[in-house]
């Protein structure tokens, strides 16, 4: 197992928001969580991106306990987030958000040498725009990108990390349907291509019975079941959580 | 070579953006006009330009470089200018050493507010920086009136370097051009150092933060590693100052002093590289010529740094560089 979590939980004062959850993810493996609105999932990724710590349990990576490393120290080991409602460098061009990030490997503190003298960043950082298809945007400020195309730079500030394990947090949120397909269709590729591991969550559960390896239902902060994405579709207890209480979010 | 090559073809990326190659003009334009700014304007006033532009620039590490709002520069102007003084005053040194005391004391003051403040943000950091530069300011005044003099000023002796050539420091010519090179120097040194993966990764933090952390940087000792920059180059504006004067003055560890460098930072524009030395410049030569005609030129000042921040809301530097962007954005590909 790469990432492993036992019996997380997170309280916020009497909410229980991610309550006894066991989670497991093999190397190279896609792995979405779904639930409804409030279900946990943010709160259950970001006991995994670091972001908060859990009020019990544990998180291993890589057989390593993490449950208390920082955020910026989880990302040094390989565990990259992306974020639901994007998160770019907005004045800095779409080369050099990627660039940056993919810099934070190499050097942080160099006050003397130019940052464009790396040639290897600026070769990976072109590897990377390519991937997410905004090679030829690379000289455009990133605030000028359309929304498609900033939760695309995203996933390219995340993926120049390096990451083992890359966290994407409802990356198609806000896309129009086109745009959703599109996309579900670059995670998989990045997923097939990089051998990357991938953590994704969505509320919309069309979204990820294509592409994923196996999906975790989360409700109420507690973990549902967890399958194969057949299997979850033939779920009883998930439909009911899904359609029986009319509970499907998005109108698609 | 062939790798080289092979690179450049692979490359079809341009990295510096048109802002950063227009500001590197606008800075050599700008340290041109320095050469002969005496001739331009009375040298005292060119001398104060150019030093009070080092610790506008100083001050912008922090305020439009990393996106931390300091209220306290005052102490690290006002600790560089005694600690270069004191050497001299006490220990007769020369005036390199002098200046080098100077940076070692404005980077003191820096540790100190990153020790108590490098976590806090916004108005906190603000305001920690603020009372530590208000403490000081009392501690010069009274506590240490036995090392700073208080309010009669540590005064210098008149002051001459030997190397690399002689120069006479009385001379106002000679001064100016003393000051001119090594606030010339101070300049390309921090176009170099906002041009280093350090600098980039202070825009990250300038940016977005929350997003830089994530990306795997430290932004503590990062923030931490730019408040001694800024205080290591505000000190060294300190060391000039107190040789331009002649002497230490507590004046500049007031408050007054952190509020100026403020207004003379966001008058040229806080996101741009050139912008607080063009602030300053223009702040100093209307202050200069409107208090030639009134006592009340505070209030003139005050009215004309509205009326122009209102005319250009980004500064007067940062506006030229926002409307050239929007006249490019058009043919842009």
């Amino acid at each position: 197992m790469l990432l492993q979590t036992k019996g997380v939980c997170k309280y916020f004062g009497g909410l229980k928001a991610v309550d006894q959850v066991d989670f497991s993810i093999e190397q190279g493996k896609l792995k979405s969580i779904i639930g409804p609105n409030g279900a946990g999932k943010t709160t259950f990724f970001n006991l995994v991106s670091g972001l908060y710590k859990p009020t019990h349990g544990q998180v291993t990576f890589q057989g390593k306990d993490v449950s208390h490393a920082s955020m910026n120290q989880r990302s040094q080991l390989g565990i990259t987030k992306t974020y639901q409602i994007t998160s770019i460098f907005p004045r800095l061009s779409v080369f050099e958000n990627v660039r940056l990030s993919a810099q934070s490997r190499v050097s942080m503190f160099n006050s003397w040498r130019k940052a464009y003298s790396y040639s290897a960043l600026n070769n990976r950082t072109m590897e990377i725009l390519e991937h997410v298809g905004l090679a030829d945007q690379q000289g455009r400020t990133a605030s000028e990108l359309s929304h498609g195309e900033k939760r695309y730079l995203e996933i390219g500030i995340a993926l120049a990390t390096e990451p083992t394990i890359l966290l994407l947090d409802e990356p198609t949120a806000g896309m129009s349907p086109a745009e959703t397909v599109e996309a579900t269709h670059l995670i998989r590729k990045l997923s097939n291509e990089l051998k990357l591991t991938i953590i994704l969550i969505e509320h919309d559960i069309s979204v990820v019975m294509g592409i994923s390896d196996e999906v975790m239902v989360l409700h109420e902060g507690k973990k549902l079941a967890e399958d194969t994405p057949e299997k979850i579709s033939a779920n009883e207890t998930v439909q009911n959580v899904y359609l029986g209480k009319g509970a499907e979010p998005c109108s698609r | 070579m062939n790798a080289k090559k092979q690179i450049n073809e692979a490359a079809a990326y341009k990295p510096y953006s048109w802002q950063t190659v227009l500001e590197f003009r606008a800075m050599w334009v700008v340290l041109a006009l320095g050469i002969v700014l005496p001739f331009l304007v009375s040298k005292p006033l060119a001398t104060e330009i150019m030093i009070y532009a080092l610790f506008a620039l100083a001050f912008n590490l922090l305020l439009g470089h990393t996106g931390m709002i300091s209220f306290g520069h005052a102490g690290y102007l006002g600790v560089g200018s005694y600690a270069g003084a004191m050497v001299v005053f006490y220990g007769g040194v020369g005036v390199w050493v002098s200046l080098l005391a100077a940076m070692a004391g404005g980077a003191l003051v820096a540790v100190i507010v990153a020790l108590l403040a490098v976590k806090r943000k916004g108005a906190y950091f603000a305001m920690i920086s603020l009372a530590i530069a208000q403490m000081l300011y009392f501690l010069a005044l009274s506590p240490f009136k036995r090392w700073t003099e208080g309010e009669d000023s540590l005064k210098l002796p008149p002051l001459s370097v030997d190397f690399p050539i002689h120069l006479n420091l009385s001379d106002q010519m000679q001064l100016y051009y003393f000051v001119f090179v090594i606030v010339a120097l101070a300049v390309l040194a921090q176009w170099r150092l906002l041009n280093s993966p350090f600098g980039h990764a202070l825009k990250g933090i300038r940016e977005n933060e929350d997003r830089i952390r994530a990306c795997g940087f430290n932004i503590t000792r990062i923030k931490f590693l730019s408040i001694i920059y800024s205080g290591l180059f505000s000190g060294l504006a300190g060391g000039l100052l107190a040789i331009y004067l002649g002497a230490a003055s507590v004046t500049t560890l007031f408050w007054m002093t952190s509020g100026v460098v403020v207004m003379q930072t966001v008058l040229g524009g806080t996101h741009t590289f050139m912008g607080p030395f063009i602030g300053t410049m223009v702040f100093l030569y209307l202050r200069n010529n409107i208090s030639n005609y009134t006592d009340r030129w505070e209030m003139w000042v005050g009215a004309m740094f509205m009326a122009l921040i209102l005319l250009f809301p980004e500064g007067l530097w940062g506006t030229v560089m926002q409307k050239i962007g929007e006249r490019r954005r058009p043919s842009a590909s």
